[in-house]
């Protein structure tokens, strides 16, 4: 193209722009959507990361960290002195963390709470700060008894600054407010509030006894070269021993992972809503090239080539692409203003995001912009190859000439949009595969909301002979061919069908974990009960649970496997185990007389009294597929430096959504650890009554302090926050495709408008009131609505009955109020935002209508 | 000149050939006036078509002085059509979304000329309507729509102007004044006019008349053709 050709598209393109921007620019408000969920959800992400990664090693707190559940003793310590003489290690300082319960001393029944303790020492943190909500932190703060605790522990409690709270069997002044700390992050999975203490004093509280809770932590500073050939020489070293080391870089490295597995999932969502767009401008360009058609043809006929007027309505959709582009960054700047206010008042996990700063990132608008401009200019390039069609002769004959044959050139282009659709999902995703799923998913939920559209649009027909006149004329509206009906309860079903199926499923999750409260199951689990606290335990919370059945105890220790012998699976000592992952961790594990009422027998026999002299066990089915360890295989495993070795007599399968029972991998028969210590997890029900339960809670906290208590009740509340915020999530997602797809039904009516008013024109002139008319509009668009949300409901059933059943295997409720709920609300929104749109169709004189023509 | 050589046109109507036009050969002279006369549906237009090259012909070929047009491509038919033929239809065919003085300029835009809009503003001073340009078709009535589209045919000082029942859409006086207007364009630039109508009267006044009978055609020269400059023979 030379310069003059290039100034005369420029030129028809800027024309074109202005005749037809207002009627076109609804639909490029499509892409301003899609392309600010892109930005605002990949600036996010990467403000996340930036803010967790910037200082990888003050977030971790220590350039590397030993850790154990047993106290860090022998071996550990001689290779740590030895590693420091030789300068590879700087300075090494220890910590403890446990879970355990703080409890308000004001009163005798003033509250107790699980806490996440920390008792560190001087020096501590090695890197980065402890962040207090006033004054700074000193390790002298907690001499003598001295406690820093987080803020939600004190609103819990009702306590203040200078308080004072029990930790097992000693007392601590709350001296401060801890507002972040090295070594927690967001989103972090926490038993509860942060108290940190100082090590010293950690004795007193008695609470290091056998079978707590604890994690023993040595944290080191180590010259950067020296980082990862040290931490491979203390892994070798440590083979045999119950400890883990971990890295800063490790934990950045996996860090990184997640947050940008995370940024391309979900900038997959804003592509979702691109590809809305993309089909509705394509449908939107059709009807604009038809009513081009003419201009094209005098255009051809005045000397223009078909590649000059293609250029120039590509130009014009590239323009108009832009604008939308340019909007949506604009919306995902506000959006990221505004998320700091947004999250504050979400769960704690999400609620740390409130103190991050937040900026639109250079590479999330790019990715943006450029997916927008693609997507739009895809999606256009097919609807508008038809201008090549256009011979000019058809000024002279009122007729076009359909192409003969397969026109290949608007096939390989509608074959590389497809391919180019799958290259950026592939983009977005970081994945072939994800992208492949997206897209074909995406295309066969358009293909059945469609053909389901179809299907319902044909369904009304019989309405066609309907004797009022409104309702017939509605029903021909929405049938006829080129009625934009299909892509309006496309775009509209798909928001209403986003939104229902989330909340139907969010309903269906908080069901079943109620009715497994509901029912007598135990809602109060007691950790690290002692040998000799059980039946004190046991009459404390029976006197004081009314109605409920006394508590009952679950015997549990620690256990890892040293040995197998068996047919398929030979493993000598630990260091062998090593070499299978997980089987190496460390297990819970009991003993007792029956099965469980969660627990089915798959394999071998149960011990039913008999011959006590050699230890049996029972495996989880897991344990069989994942190993290959097969009944009467030989098993030793080592309970804090003894070993007890036990044959496996049967394969259990449990049922670990059934929490009530436990869930265990292994079970031994009575009996085994008949002479070894070992304590008891306690279940009860606590009572109904609020009040009633908090007294019984810090009751137990005040009489057995090394016993933790967890509250069902309170984690069923934390995790029906957790879910409400992932389906307000879901829900915006849901709510951005219903805006774009009433965007494209406010675009579809004016873009058949001319249409509407001229018929219109033709009905007034034959005698049909304004009052007719705009009654048969309503009826258009309630029809249209109605049909809309129905699909959006069926394909939220449907949705939400396949992941209940199939995904999550739950049993699967139906919730006819909100389908309903959602059929009447889309059928308003669609009816009101339909007649809005057509307002002016009504207001046009009769007269001047049909002289325009 | 305009050279048709066994120009025909067969197309296919529910299925069987039909044929709108039967082999004619015709040769126009530069400057010469020819009318096209017939009934609807009788093959003017198709025959306004061919020699425009908005349409190909079954059989035969056409030539505009020393190029065979139905050799050539769309986008060459495009060009030449740009710079030799004006075009005056009965339906006006403005582009709506342009204004009176944007219609004018295109053909002049088309061929990358830097003083379109300028030459656009004295066209439409020439057709009487110099302080119009900036309305929109819709905004004009039947008989200045058509000055526009006799502005625009005029832009690229064509050789050749056809004209389609330029006056078929109007009232009597408009449509008197339409065809004196191009009747002076045609005396004052010497251009080849070639005119369909069925209108007798106004055939009255070219060189010669081509009178169509359900795609026959036959040539006759008029005694008015004495009052205008040349009579040139097949």
């Amino acid at each position: 193209m030379n310069g003059a050709s290039m100034r005369f598209v420029m030129t028809l393109a800027a024309r074109e722009l202005r005749a037809s921007w207002r009627r076109l620019l609804v639909f490029f408000a499509c892409i301003a959507i899609g392309v600010s969920a892109i930005v605002a959800l990949r600036s996010v992400v990467q403000n996340v990361g930036v803010a967790l990664t910037a200082d990888a090693r003050s977030m971790f707190g220590a350039d590397l960290i030993i850790s154990s559940n047993n106290p860090i003793t022998g071996v550990v310590r001689q290779e740590i002195a030895g590693e420091r003489t030789a300068g590879r290690v700087l300075d090494a300082i220890d910590a403890i963390e446990l879970t355990t319960m703080a409890r308000s001393m004001r009163g005798p029944d003033a509250g107790a709470r699980v806490v996440e303790l920390r008792a560190v020492d001087a020096g501590y943190p090695m890197y980065g700060t402890l962040v207090l909500r006033e004054g700074t932190y000193r390790h002298d703060l907690l001499r003598d008894h001295g406690a820093l605790v987080g803020p939600d522990l004190l609103a819990q409690l009702g306590l203040d600054v200078g308080d004072v709270i029990g930790v097992g069997d000693a007392r601590f002044e709350v001296r401060g407010v801890v507002a972040s700390e090295p070594g927690r992050s967001v989103g972090a999975f926490s038993f509860g509030p942060r108290v940190v203490i100082d090590r010293a004093d950690l004795a007193s509280t008695g609470l290091l006894s056998f079978g707590s809770r604890v994690s023993y932590e040595v944290l080191l500073r180590v010259p950067e070269t020296h980082l990862d050939p040290l931490a491979d020489s203390l892994r070798a070293s440590f083979v045999t021993e119950y400890v883990r080391v971990r890295t800063y870089r490790r934990a950045e490295d996996r860090l990184g992972e997640n947050l940008s597995r995370a940024e391309n999932y979900l900038s997959l969502v804003g592509l979702v809503i691109l590809a809305l767009g993309g089909i509705g401008i394509s449908s939107v360009v059709r009807v604009f090239v038809q009513e081009k058609i003419r201009s094209v043809a005098i255009l051809k006929c005045l000397g223009a080539t078909t590649r000059q007027v293609l250029a120039a309505y590509l130009t014009q959709a590239s323009v108009l692409a832009a604008a939308g582009c340019v909007v949506g960054v604009l919306i995902a700047a506000g959006v990221l203003a505004a998320v700091p206010a947004l999250t504050a008042a979400a769960p704690v996990q999400v609620a740390a995001m409130a103190r991050l700063e937040y900026g639109l990132t250079v590479s999330a608008v790019a990715q943006g912009v450029a997916v927008g401009l693609l997507v739009a200019l895809l999606f256009a390039l097919v609807p508008l190859l038809q201008v090549r069609d256009v011979k000019p002769s058809l000024l002279l004959r009122h007729e076009i000439t359909p192409r003969e044959g397969i026109d290949w050139t608007r096939w390989s282009a509608a074959a590389a949009v497809a391919a180019a659709l799958v290259a950026v999902a592939t983009w977005q995703a970081g994945s072939v595969e994800i992208a492949l799923i997206v897209c074909g998913g995406l295309v066969a939920l358009t293909i059945v909301l469609h053909g389901a559209g179809l299907a319902l649009v044909r369904a009304v027909q019989p309405l066609a002979r309907a004797r009022s006149f409104a309702l017939r004329h509605a029903v021909l509206q929405v049938a006829r061919p080129g009625s934009q009906a299909g892509i309006v309860l496309l775009s509209v079903g798909l928001g209403v069908f986003f939104i229902l199926g989330v909340r139907a499923l969010q309903g269906n999750l908080l069901a079943d974990i109620s009715l497994q409260i509901d029912e007598d199951a135990p809602d109060l689990f007691l950790l690290d009960v002692q040998g000799d606290q059980r039946d004190g335990l046991a009459a404390f919370v029976d006197t004081r649970n009314g109605e409920e059945p006394p508590p009952a105890a679950i015997p549990v220790l620690r256990a890892r496997v040293v040995g197998v012998n068996g047919r398929e699976l030979n493993l000598d000592g630990y260091q062998d185990v090593r070499g299978r992952g997980s089987l190496a961790r460390e297990y819970t594990v009991t003993y007792r007389e029956h099965l469980e009422d969660n627990e089915t027998l798959l394999d071998g026999r149960w011990w039913t009294g008999g011959d006590r002299s050699v230890a049996e066990v029972s495996i989880e089915e897991s344990l069989r597929e994942r190993y290959r360890i097969h009944l009467g295989d030989e098993m030793r495993f080592d309970l804090f430096g003894r070993i007890i070795s036990a044959r496996v007599t049967s394969v259990r399968e449990v049922e670990w959504r059934d929490f009530r029972s436990g869930g265990f991998m292994f079970v031994f028969s009575p009996g085994t650890f008949d002479d070894a210590p070992h304590g008891f997890i306690a279940t009860a029900r606590g009572p109904a009554d609020p009040e009633a339960r908090a007294v019984l809670i810090s009751g137990l906290s005040a009489r057995y302090p090394n016993v933790s208590v967890i509250d069902v009740q309170e984690a069923l509340r934390l995790a029906r926050d957790v879910m409400a915020t992932v389906t307000r999530g879901v829900t915006v997602v849901g709510a951005l495709v219903l805006l774009s797809g009433t965007l494209i039904l406010v675009g579809a009516v004016s873009m058949t408008k001319f249409r509407r008013v001229y018929e219109a024109a033709v009905l007034k002139t034959l005698g049909a009131s304004t009052r007719l008319i705009g009654m048969t509009l309503l009826l258009e668009y309630t029809v249209l609505g109605a049909i809309a949300g129905t699909i959006g409901a069926a394909g939220a059933v449907v949705l939400s009955w396949a992941i209940a059943t199939w995904g999550l295997e739950l049993p699967w409720t139906p919730a006819p109020g909100l389908s309903v709920a959602g059929v009447l609300l889309t059928t308003l929104l669609v009816a009101v935002v339909g007649v809005l749109a057509s307002l002016e169709v009504l207001r046009h004189k009769p007269l001047d209508t049909l002289r325009a023509e | 000149m305009i050279e048709l050589r066994d120009v025909s046109k067969t197309v296919t109507s529910g299925g069987r050939p039909l044929t709108i036009l039967h082999p004619l050969d015709l040769v126009i002279a530069r400057g010469q006036f020819l009318a096209v006369l017939g009934a609807s549906g009788s093959g003017k237009s198709t025959l306004l078509g061919l020699m425009a090259g908005l349409d190909a012909p079954t059989t035969g070929s056409i030539r505009f002085d020393d190029t065979d047009i139905t050799t050539l491509d769309e986008d060459a038919l495009a060009r030449l059509r740009g710079a030799t033929i004006g075009f005056v239809f009965q339906f006006f065919h403005l582009v709506p979304s342009l204004t009176a003085l944007e219609n004018v300029s295109v053909p002049m835009e088309i061929a990358g000329r830097r003083d379109a809009l300028s030459r656009a503003e004295s066209l439409l001073a020439e057709v009487g309507l110099a302080s119009r340009g900036h309305h929109y078709p819709s905004q004009l009535s039947g008989g200045e729509q058509q000055r526009v589209a006799i502005a625009r045919a005029l832009a690229n000082d064509p050789p050749v102007l056809l004209a389609d029942e330029p006056t078929g859409n109007l009232d009597s006086r408009t449509g008197a004044h339409i065809l004196d207007l191009l009747l002076e364009v045609r005396r004052t630039r010497g251009t080849t006019f070639v005119l369909v109508t069925h209108d007798a009267e106004l055939a009255a006044l070219a060189d010669r008349r081509l009178i169509l009978r359900d795609g026959h055609a036959t040539l006759e020269s008029s005694t008015a053709a004495a009052r205008t400059s040349r009579v040139v023979s097949v």
